[in-house]
């Protein structure tokens, strides 16, 4: 079976196709600036050339036949027709209460990707859009619905809920939801595998940590608790977002600074963490470098941001009352040496202890970094979402036609 | 026809403040923008007032730097109404001058083909007598927009006498969609509903002043503080122009005759003396040149 992976922003479209004999990847791309007319179409085939093309391209329905001429195509395709994709799969933000896993689009499934609008007013769009575009240009084909959320929806009320009076979670949903699921879910079963054990005895820590980034406390092969919230903005300090802080801050300075609700939260989304901090960037590459330089405002960056995630650490290992695992992942997670090095050094008193060398190996597989004495297993796991909703859709389109 | 992202690529004709709010509100909402002056100078100081604008937003936390680049590089400058052949739509926001509002809508009427809109942001005039000037009145409607465009969703949508009704449904699906903004359906009557409603109380609360009754500061007050005005009415006189006050309340008072319209002296004299509020830096008060209240 061939499977196409699709992750549609309001202005991008991200795809691969998954042969699902072998799980190999037959080629993937990018279609960029969406709406306009320069949008920008960069194909990879496996084993052969990588393509881009420039040309008007102005909603998803364009961009997916785009596409799907781009698959097919006699020098630079790896399809002979469009009729070889057996089924698509969708990567979609926000899953709400309604899925707790991954689904079959039908009317009802878009009904209430539709209703969570108001919750993902950023990211559901753009998903329905690839929906619909997919059902024009390949009619007839099951697709398959994967949501960041869905993995957390195993989380007690305990975790969810927020210290406010519950009818705002009545009313409006009001409660933590969490986001990278898919990615959380693929690298605690990628540890548990690699380390030859069941994720059911397993106390697991995920440090999906890249551009934005959240930590997952993971029992028994569930997610038990998860830094992000009702939206992306909680929890870790992130490259342009602030993470946790006194909510009383939001009145305040919208008061003193004569702020607009949308201007509030431009602030605390795009002109926050790392880049307030240091003044001049949110890449993590960068404030690595001012910081080895001895920057000053790099380094408050680098040391606030270390400081945060490793105390998230240490709330989830006592939310466990324990920790096995600690996994690092995403860009940040997987690229960043100096990162991990820093963090592990001050969880000693867990008994984590890390081999240097081990940490600088670069490498695309998953990898431990800890020393045999460690009480806990350190881990860099590659995450790979795409290929999570590939298996998924493959076993739910199986499942159907079985 | 096809509603969804009705109207992508628009011609704003006038670089005044309601050119540049507009211009700079439709460019961030990721539509394609032709902005029409008379001359290269105005163009380049319609421009530089947006970029200006932008920065404040920036200053502010409300925008990165780069979604101020793209929304500057989706305006382009424009002296000839011929480019204006490509747009979906064109909004008209010169001056509040019928006659020159005629012309230019007849202009619109020769280059624009007859499915294109033509819309007009004027906040009083008779959008049948503008629309009367072009050989296709249907697909003429009035815009009104409020200042300050980027912040304030609300848009008064004015039907002319023969406007057609899908022209009125897709500037609806357009206003609400596309731009998120509140639309009113308004039909065609001397100050609408927004600009008859506050000229009528800018001008008792020119009266107010004129008989000494409280300070032009204790006024606004009053309104600010007591009924939760964002800004008081003098305050939002100064913002709004005098001379556009005073020209809106002519416009009511000779269409309706009622004495009610009638300006107050205050603000014929102040225009006289050309004290026109926040633009020439003081009107009932004081302002630098950013416009903030001093």
């Amino acid at each position: 079976m061939k499977v196409l992976v699709i992750n549609s922003g309001s202005s991008s479209l991200k795809y691969q196709l998954y042969d699902m004999t072998d799980e190999s990847v037959l080629a993937k791309g990018l279609v960029e600036r969406i709406g306009m007319d320069s949008s920008i179409l960069t194909h990879k085939p496996t084993g052969k050339e990588e393509v881009t093309e420039v040309s008007e391209i102005l909603e998803h329905n364009t961009a997916i036949r785009k596409v799907i001429e781009k698959l097919t195509d006699k020098t630079h395709g790896v399809l002979a027709s469009v009729d070889e994709i057996n089924a698509v799969g969708h990567r979609v933000v926000h899953g709400g209460e309604f899925f707790s896993e991954s689904a079959l689009v039908d009317a009802q499934a878009k009904k209430n990707i539709r209703a969570l609008i108001d919750l993902a007013p950023l990211h559901n769009p753009a998903a329905i859009m690839g929906i619909e575009a997919s059902e024009i240009n390949m009619p007839g084909v099951p697709q398959v619905v994967v949501f960041d959320t869905a993995f957390h929806q195993t989380m007690p009320e305990k975790s969810y809920l927020y210290a406010i009076p519950r009818v705002l979670y009545n009313k409006y949903k009001v409660r933590r939801y969490g986001f990278h699921g898919t990615s959380h879910y693929y690298v605690s079963l990628a540890a548990a595998e690699f380390l030859g054990k069941p994720i059911e005895d397993l106390k697991i820590i995920t440090a999906h940590i890249g551009n934005g980034g959240s930590l997952t406390a993971i029992q028994g092969g569930v997610s038990v608790d998860t830094s992000m919230g009702m939206t992306p903005l909680e929890g870790l300090m992130m490259g342009t977002r602030s993470g946790d802080l006194d909510p009383a801050i939001v009145p305040y300075v919208m008061n003193k600074e004569e702020l607009s609700v949308s201007e509030m939260n431009s602030m605390l989304n795009k002109h926050s963490g790392l880049l307030a901090i240091s003044g001049f960037s949110s890449d993590m590459r960068d404030i690595t470098d001012g910081w080895e330089k001895g920057e000053p405002n790099s380094t408050m960056a680098f040391e606030m941001y270390e400081y945060r995630l490793r105390k998230y650490i240490g709330s989830y290992a006592a939310a466990m009352n324990g920790v096995d695992v600690l996994i690092f992942t995403a860009g940040v997670g997987e690229n960043s040496a100096i990162v991990r090095k820093a963090v592990c050094e001050n969880l000693s008193y867990l008994g984590i202890e890390i081999d240097e060398e081990l940490n600088k190996i670069r490498s695309g597989d998953p990898r431990r970094i800890s020393t045999p004495n460690s009480k806990v297993e350190v881990l860099v796991v590659p995450t790979n979402e795409e290929l999570v909703i590939a298996r998924d859709t493959y076993r739910i389109v199986e499942g159907t036609q079985a | 026809m096809k509603l969804e992202m009705n109207f992508k690529k628009i011609g704003v004709v006038g670089g005044g403040v309601m050119g540049q709010g507009i211009a700079e509100m439709l460019a961030a909402r990721g539509l394609d923008v032709l902005l029409v002056e008379k001359n290269n100078e105005k163009l380049d100081h319609a421009y530089s007032m947006i970029e200006t604008s932008l920065d404040k937003k920036l200053e502010k936390w409300g925008i990165t730097p780069a979604e101020k680049k793209l929304t500057l590089s989706r305006i382009s400058k424009v002296t000839h109404f011929a480019e204006l052949g490509s747009c979906d739509l064109v909004i008209e926001t010169i001056s509040e001058d019928l006659e020159a509002k005629k012309a230019v809508f007849a202009q619109l009427d020769q280059v624009c083909p007859s499915h294109i809109t033509l819309a007009s942001n004027t906040s009083a005039l008779s959008l049948t007598e503008i629309g009367s000037s072009t050989m296709h009145p249907e697909r003429v409607i009035g815009m009104h927009f409020i200042y300050p465009v980027a912040s304030i969703n609300l848009v008064e949508l004015i039907r002319g006498l023969k406007t057609s009704d899908a022209v009125v449904e897709a500037a609806k699906y357009f206003v609400e969609e596309t731009l998120d903004k509140k639309g009113i359906m308004v039909y065609e009557s001397p100050g609408f509903v927004s600009t008859r409603l506050i000229c009528t109380l800018i001008n008792e609360a020119l009266h107010v002043l004129e008989e000494g009754v409280a300070s032009a500061q204790d006024i606004d007050d009053a309104m600010r503080i007591g009924y939760q005005f964002n800004r008081g009415p003098l305050e939002m006189c100064d913002r709004f122009g005098l001379d556009s006050v005073l020209a809106a309340l002519e416009g009511m008072f000779r269409e309706y005759g009622d004495i009610k319209y009638r300006p107050a002296f205050i603000l014929k004299k102040m225009v006289r003396a050309g004290q026109l509020g926040t633009k020439t830096g003081e009107g009932f008060f004081k302002y630098d040149k950013d416009g903030d209240k001093l």
